[in-house]
């Protein structure tokens, strides 16, 4: 064959191939984050010149005899190369961590070589003499028609297998030993393959290698994905729990009051039912302004708390708020809170919404707890395409913006300021998400926008 | 002049509204009109369709049967008329004012439960406004203005000190002195629209040259006023030493 044929065949299945890991990274990751058309443009560009690379260095190995290296050598070095190259694409396309790359590329991978043995079950494992014209015709038609037709069909079955592969994927731990048994798939899978043919005595591949790989791989996720599943559940209910009791507290106290402000009520009605008898006009109205204004101080700003609490109807920051509410209201702290428009959802993950809410409070709690005339102010605001975090505390000292959110900075002594830090460090994965920091007329102001589809 | 504009369900409390305020208007030689009293936000956004001049606005939060509340209106009149004045009159204590300042800019709200209170509320507003109004003629600051998703902020370009991309993403970050906030821009851009007083140090570093105050040749690194530091590559090196003052290089 032509070099210029090998490359164009080189370029035809690798196309192919690209279409394929592009489907599985699209399945095992989601929608790419950027819908930009010039940036997809550009990274279009890109795969294809990576498509090109690899065709023609592909040729070029197959010439000099790469490929007949002694034990496979060659081959290995080759597909990692091209594995590496696919991480750094995806890396691109979607910004996620290397780890997370590196897994999906070479799952991805399995499944190609997976579809490959299977196609080449179907013509029984020959050989091809490319330099057999008819051979050559029925190598391209296994190529390009079998190879894919049979690695889509691999495709279908994984469909669904993209939301507890993120759910495996957001954990931290045990993800070592994963890394290293998948991205170790070239080389384990070319020894067993040695391994199986010595012992049948025949050339030839033999697709249960793989099919056990991906049988196991399954195993784990699964498992792992339930397991997830489970926690998460368990989690939510605890939290529904707490919040539970923690309203059902505020309640108690609200009644508390109520029974209070009843008997105190039913002392001054006696005292202003003889003054509306002998016609005392402005006592009366006295005491109708004293009473209303009683409640309102007593009363009315709990409810008012509770009101503005009901429109929040994500679970999870409801009861982050109540517990925060709760420690301010132990401090002395006075607070508020408004909530204008019902919140129901925004597009960060509920846990790290409440992980960066949470440091938000806690820094502004912390910074006005123990004074006398502290004052917190929370804003919840949820808008057709953005939603609205605010945190505006009094602030009594100096805040040196500049170093602010650095790891070890800290308005409140050495050895603190990972809450900030912390803070943009869950931030960063976010491409939609703005926060602002701000000092004005005496606030600490803190604010977060998430942009809503 | 300024147009004054009322929107207020309750028919009473906008006659009273109404009357204390061309009376307030005559009495202090406001130069004020009232152009638009009514109860339907149709009306106040039609009036302003054909156009017009800055306004001040008393506005309901609760518009019963109307097809919008006060937060939509004032957000439709904020298109229309930018700079004009939002005043809430409300019967709830429990109003999210911060709300309406954070998305609307509002000036103030009053309550209309006590009508002594309310009069001295529009009397209060009617002098806050003359007084801005004043304040904006004496220094003219020049602001640069950003949009951050669904509001506009306005920093004093004097108290800006450098621009920051972070990563590969439109997300620029501004420190000033007194904040510190995100918004999605590009760096060309914003290096065109700020002109001669900001100098692009570094691909990712947009500076305010007056904010600078030591340039450190060996670290590369130029000292701001407010003690941050950030670099700058070496080809821009000539063009900071010549537009920073010569005292100031180490």
């Amino acid at each position: 064959m032509t070099f210029g044929k090998i490359v164009c065949i080189n370029l035809c299945s690798i196309g192919f191939e690209i279409l394929f890991i592009l489907g599985t990274v699209r399945i095992l990751l989601g929608r790419i984050p950027r819908t930009d058309v010039r940036y997809q443009a550009v990274h279009m560009m890109q795969g294809l010149f990576w498509c090109l690379l690899l065709s023609v260095t592909g040729a070029v190995c197959y010439r000099i005899g790469f490929w007949e290296l002694p034990l496979n050598v060659g081959q290995i070095l080759w597909e990692y190369f091209v594995l590496v190259g696919w991480v750094l694409f995806v890396r691109l396309l979607y910004g996620v961590p290397y780890r997370t790359c590196w897994t999906t590329v070479f799952l991805g991978a399995i499944l190609v070589s997976y579809g490959e043995l299977l196609a080449n079950t179907l013509v029984q494992g020959r050989v091809f003499d490319l330099a057999v014209w008819k051979e050559q015709r029925e190598y391209l038609f296994w190529l390009l028609v079998l190879v894919p037709s049979c690695r889509f069909l691999c495709l279908f079955f994984v469909r669904r297998a993209g939301r507890s592969y993120r759910q495996w994927v957001e954990r931290e731990d045990q993800k070592k030993s994963v890394l290293l048994l998948v991205g170790l798939y070239p080389v384990l899978s070319r020894m067993l393959l040695r391994l199986v043919s010595l012992c049948e005595g025949k050339s030839g591949e033999n697709p249960l290698i793989s099919l056990s790989f991906l049988l196991v791989i399954h195993l784990i996720l699964v498992h792992v994905g339930r397991e997830e599943q489970q926690k998460e559940r368990i989690l939510q209910q605890q939290v529904g729990l707490q919040q539970q009791s923690a309203y059902i507290e505020k309640m108690e106290q609200i009644q508390a009051e109520v029974r209070r402000f009843r008997h105190d009520l039913n002392n001054m009605m006696a005292g202003v039912y003889l003054q509306a008898k002998e016609g005392d006009l402005t006592a009366v109205q006295a005491f109708i302004r004293d009473v209303t204004e009683d409640f309102d101080r007593q009363t009315g700003s709990q409810i008012r708390l509770l009101n503005q609490l009901a429109n929040v109807h994500m679970t999870e920051v409801k009861g982050l708020l109540l517990e925060k509410l709760a420690r301010m209201q132990r401090e002395k702290i006075s607070c508020e809170l408004e909530v204008l428009r019902p919140l129901d959802c925004t597009r960060i993950r509920s846990v790290d919404l409440c992980r960066c809410l949470g440091i938000l409070l806690d820094n502004a709690v912390e910074e006005v707890c123990g004074r006398k005339d502290g004052y917190i102010h929370v804003m919840i605001s949820s808008q057709e395409y953005c939603t609205t975090f605010r945190v505006k505390n009094t602030l009594y000292g100096m805040v040196d913006l500049g170093r602010l959110g650095m790891e070890g900075y800290s308005t409140k002594g050495t050895g603190r300021g990972i809450g900030l830090s912390s803070y943009r460090h869950v931030l960063e994965k976010y491409d939609f998400v703005l926060s602002a920091t701000a000092v004005e007329d005496g606030y600490f102001i803190q604010e977060l926008k998430i942009q809503e589809m | 002049m300024l147009s004054v504009f009322i929107c207020e369900d309750e028919e009473p409390i906008r006659v009273a509204e109404r009357e204390y305020l061309e009376k307030q208007i005559l009495m202090e030689g406001y130069d004020m009109e009232i152009v638009c009293c009514t109860g339907r936000p149709e009306e106040v956004l039609q009036k302003l369709s054909g156009g017009g001049g800055r306004g001040i606005y008393f506005l309901d939060v609760e518009l019963k049967g109307a097809s919008m509340d006060g937060f939509e209106l004032g957000k439709e009149i904020r298109k229309r008329d930018a700079r004009g004045f939002l005043v809430y009159v409300t019967a709830f204590r429990d109003l999210a004012f911060e709300t309406f300042r954070y998305h609307l800019e509002a000036l103030d709200y009053i309550c209309k439960e006590d009508r002594t209170q309310m009069f001295a509320g529009i009397a209060g507003c009617l002098r806050a406004v003359t007084e801005r109004m004043c304040e904006e003629r004496g220094h003219e600051q020049q602001y640069f203005t950003v949009k951050v998703l669904d509001v506009v902020r306005h920093i004093p370009v004097d108290e800006i000190l450098y621009f920051e991309t972070s990563g590969r993403t439109h997300r620029i970050e501004l420190h000033a002195e007194r904040e510190r906030l995100d918004f999605l821009g590009s760096m060309q851009e914003l290096e065109q629209q700020l002109g001669r007083d900001f100098l692009r140090v570094h691909r990712s570093c947009l500076v305010n040259v007056h904010q600078i105050t030591e340039v450190d040749l060996k670290k590369k690194e130029l000292l701001l006023k407010n003690k941050e530091r950030c670099v700058f590559s070496r080809k821009m090196k000539n063009r900071i030493l010549e537009q920073v003052s010569v005292q100031a290089v180490k």
